[in-house]
């Protein structure tokens, strides 16, 4: 399950990461964040699995992406910031 | 119509850039203004073209910025770095998009001349003239007058080492020779889609390796309840809805490019301009020929207005342009102020018949 987020400004530096992770055997999907974790409105997120999130933070470094907030989605459905 | 006037525009295109097109229209909705998958597709069709376009010139996908043509890249560009009286160095050879533009913003142009078709003398007359103060050099990588190759690498270098930004336009050149702005250390680089990259006409890019000011201001589908323009690109320059089904017909001539062998490309063009500049010397036809030049050739008829012999030229089905191109200031360095010239331009795809077809309609006109 896809449990955290990664949530970024716009839409192609999520495109960017999610390709970068992908390529490196990580797997994540690129969504609209939901309004609870895009205070500003209208951002995205790329979805993992808590698992991956080192590996994901290093992939994601070296490829100049750089994400607003990092969140995790509780079982009830809400978030919990958990940013490194 | 056999047509010679692929400075302006090109116009027989490789036929995956119109059904590139075509699907966009009937498929995709607004990038980045939700999340149904009719946006989605958009996002991922922009977000393509972003991408080979960043392969194609080495840069990083955030730096391609979509514009609507060249003019609207160079006008970015100029607005980041000019202010009123800034000192802004130019090439003799520049567009009015550039012209203009600096004008508008209250500029000093400094241009700078030399033969055209001898790249070592323009590297030297950008060498004396990029003293300190300047605020900008403005060089374009192929003359659409008279088609002379300007050394943007070395003026890339010179502008580098004196710390002075550098702005090229690659209208004509993008799509046939090496476009390489961080090679250059080019802070912009613009370009239309719709000529050498063989997109469709309303799309260009501007290829940002500095922080570029805003354009126009508007809705990106990002961070929307901050009043000020995103700091990051591509959204910074991109507010309002993009061009998708130019973007997407740019993507697949992109596409298409990609998979040419560039050497032979300009091998092939640079035979055909050879055959014209030889076929019109041999008929005694005044031309503007010289060692370092692609694609585009300027040449009158004499004793026939420039207009009236286009017109006589579009009559036998030969689509060509005459008159100043939008650019007086690079015919005031040629030396063909007022008049202008007539211009032949190629293509990629042109063909050695059409050359033959030209040369013989223009035996016809100096028979006459």
């Amino acid at each position: 399950m896809n449990d955290l987020y990664l949530t970024l400004r716009s839409v192609t530096p999520g495109q960017k990461g999610r390709d970068a992770l992908q390529k490196a055997g990580i797997r994540c999907s690129l969504l609209r964040a939901p309004r609870e974790i895009a205070p500003g409105g209208c951002a995205y997120a790329l979805a993992l699995r808590e698992q991956d999130r080192s590996r994901a933070q290093t992939v994601l470094d070296r490829s100049g992406v750089r994400w607003v907030g990092c969140y995790r989605r509780r079982a009830d459905g809400s978030f919990v910031r958990t940013d490194p | 119509m056999i047509y010679l006037d692929n400075a302006a525009t090109t116009l027989r295109k490789p036929p995956q850039v119109s059904q590139a097109v075509v699907q966009a229209l009937r498929r995709c909705a607004n990038p980045g203004r939700g999340g149904h998958a009719a946006a989605a597709l958009a996002e991922e069709t922009v977000y393509r073209t972003r991408k080979t376009a960043a392969a194609y010139f080495g840069l990083e996908p955030e730096q391609v910025c979509f514009t609507a043509n060249a003019t609207e890249g160079l006008n970015i560009a100029l607005r980041s770095l000019v202010r009123p009286g800034s000192r802004v160095v130019l090439s003799g050879l520049e567009h009015n998009a550039v012209t203009r533009t600096l004008t508008g913003l209250g500029a000093e142009l400094v241009p700078v001349s030399a033969h055209i078709f001898d790249g070592d003398r323009w590297l030297e007359a950008f060498s004396d003239a990029l003293t300190p103060g300047t605020a900008a050099c403005v060089c374009l990588q192929l003359s659409n007058v008279f088609g002379a190759v300007l050394p943007v690498d070395r003026i890339g270098a010179l502008c580098a080492a004196r710390r002075i930004p550098f702005v090229v336009d690659a209208s004509q050149s993008a799509g046939l020779l090496p476009v390489r702005p961080a090679f250059w250390q080019a802070a912009f680089t613009a370009m239309p889609g719709h000529k050498g990259l063989m997109g469709p006409q309303g799309t260009g890019l501007l290829l940002c390796r500095a922080e570029p000011a805003p354009l126009r201001f508007g809705g990106t589908g990002s961070n929307s309840m901050e009043q000020t323009m995103p700091s990051e690109l591509p959204d910074r320059l991109e507010a309002g809805t993009l061009n998708v089904p130019g973007i997407a017909g740019l993507g697949a001539a992109l596409d298409w490019l990609t998979r040419q062998d560039p050497a032979l490309l300009l091998r092939r063009e640079r035979g055909l301009l050879d055959t014209a500049v030889r076929g019109l010397r041999a008929l005694g036809v005044p031309v503007w020929a010289g060692a370092d030049q692609l694609g585009v050739l300027s040449f009158r008829i004499p004793g026939l207005d420039n207009e009236e012999a286009a017109a006589r030229y579009a009559k036998a089905g030969i689509a060509l342009r005459a008159g100043l191109h939008c650019a007086p200031l690079a015919h005031r360095t040629g030396g063909t102020l007022p008049e202008g010239t007539i211009r032949l331009s190629l293509s990629v795809l042109s063909e050695p018949g059409e050359i033959r077809s030209f040369l013989s309609v223009t035996k016809g006109m100096m028979n006459h």
